[in-house]
């Protein structure tokens, strides 16, 4: 998919650990991990919402269009 | 009453699909120790008349006839068992869990295919039949190529089930 997550790369970032993240943004670990090892195919916008305001970033931050890919 | 799940109406057709399959097991290895005895029919009655003294009459001879009538039954049993097997796995994940798998979108593309075979053979039997001029009763149903269509138009339902419920699974 030509859309990448760099989900990991924000969290190092803030120094928050992807538990903390799920206990906070109300996701389990289990989706934050799909989220994060990109094997996700949707991303609903109340979840993108929740981690923006959490980690105080913008979707773009998290979110990438890679055409080559 | 409820289509799925356990007591269900589901549970109820696969305990008469479990029976089926059963008495078609029996039937189709009858089918199969015939096939193997009919070219032995002369020899065995003999031995069953010399041995008995009993005199059987009437025509033990065997002819294309029962080959052909054996052969196209040997072949629809074949059919009908993978067809009860595919329905039974389909109903497990239909009584057990999520039937919107990729596995029974194979499977009924599976029983699709084996309806085809079996259509096709009734072909195949009613040729020989007409090569070798015996009166062999196989006739093909429109009922029949319908249900094929129909089996094959369900697969791709399941398909695209199988792909949306994947999506669903994979949405954040």
């Amino acid at each position: 998919m030509s859309i990448s997550v760099k989900l990991d790369r924000v969290l190092l970032e803030r120094g928050m650990s992807l538990t903390e993240l799920s206990e906070r943004v109300g996701v389990t670990i289990a989706n934050l991990s799909i989220l994060k090892t990109g094997k996700a195919k949707a991303i609903r916008f109340s979840t993108l919402e929740a981690i923006c305001k959490e980690l105080d970033c913008q979707p773009g931050d998290i979110l990438f269009f890679d055409e080559k890919d | 009453m409820r289509a799925i799940g356990k007591g269900s109406l589901a549970s109820i057709l696969a305990a008469g699909l479990h029976v089926t399959r059963i008495i078609l097991w029996i039937a189709f290895i009858g089918l199969a120790i015939a096939m193997i005895m009919v070219p032995f029919a002369v020899g065995i009655m003999s031995a069953v008349d010399g041995a008995t003294n009993l005199s059987i009459d009437g025509n033990v001879a065997v002819d294309a006839e029962d080959y052909i009538n054996i052969g196209h039954n040997f072949v629809t049993f074949a059919v009908m068992l993978f067809v009860v097997d595919r329905l039974l796995e389909i109903l497990k994940t239909l009584r057990f869990g999520s039937p919107f798998v990729r596995e029974n979108a194979d499977r009924f593309r599976g029983v699709g295919f084996a309806l085809l075979i079996g259509e096709g053979a009734k072909f195949a039997f009613g040729f020989l039949s007409l090569v070798t001029d015996t009166d062999v009763d196989i006739n093909s149903q429109f009922i029949t190529w319908l249900a094929i269509i129909s089996v094959f138009v369900l697969a791709e339902v399941f398909s695209e089930g199988a792909r949306m419920k994947e999506e669903q699974d994979l949405t954040v």
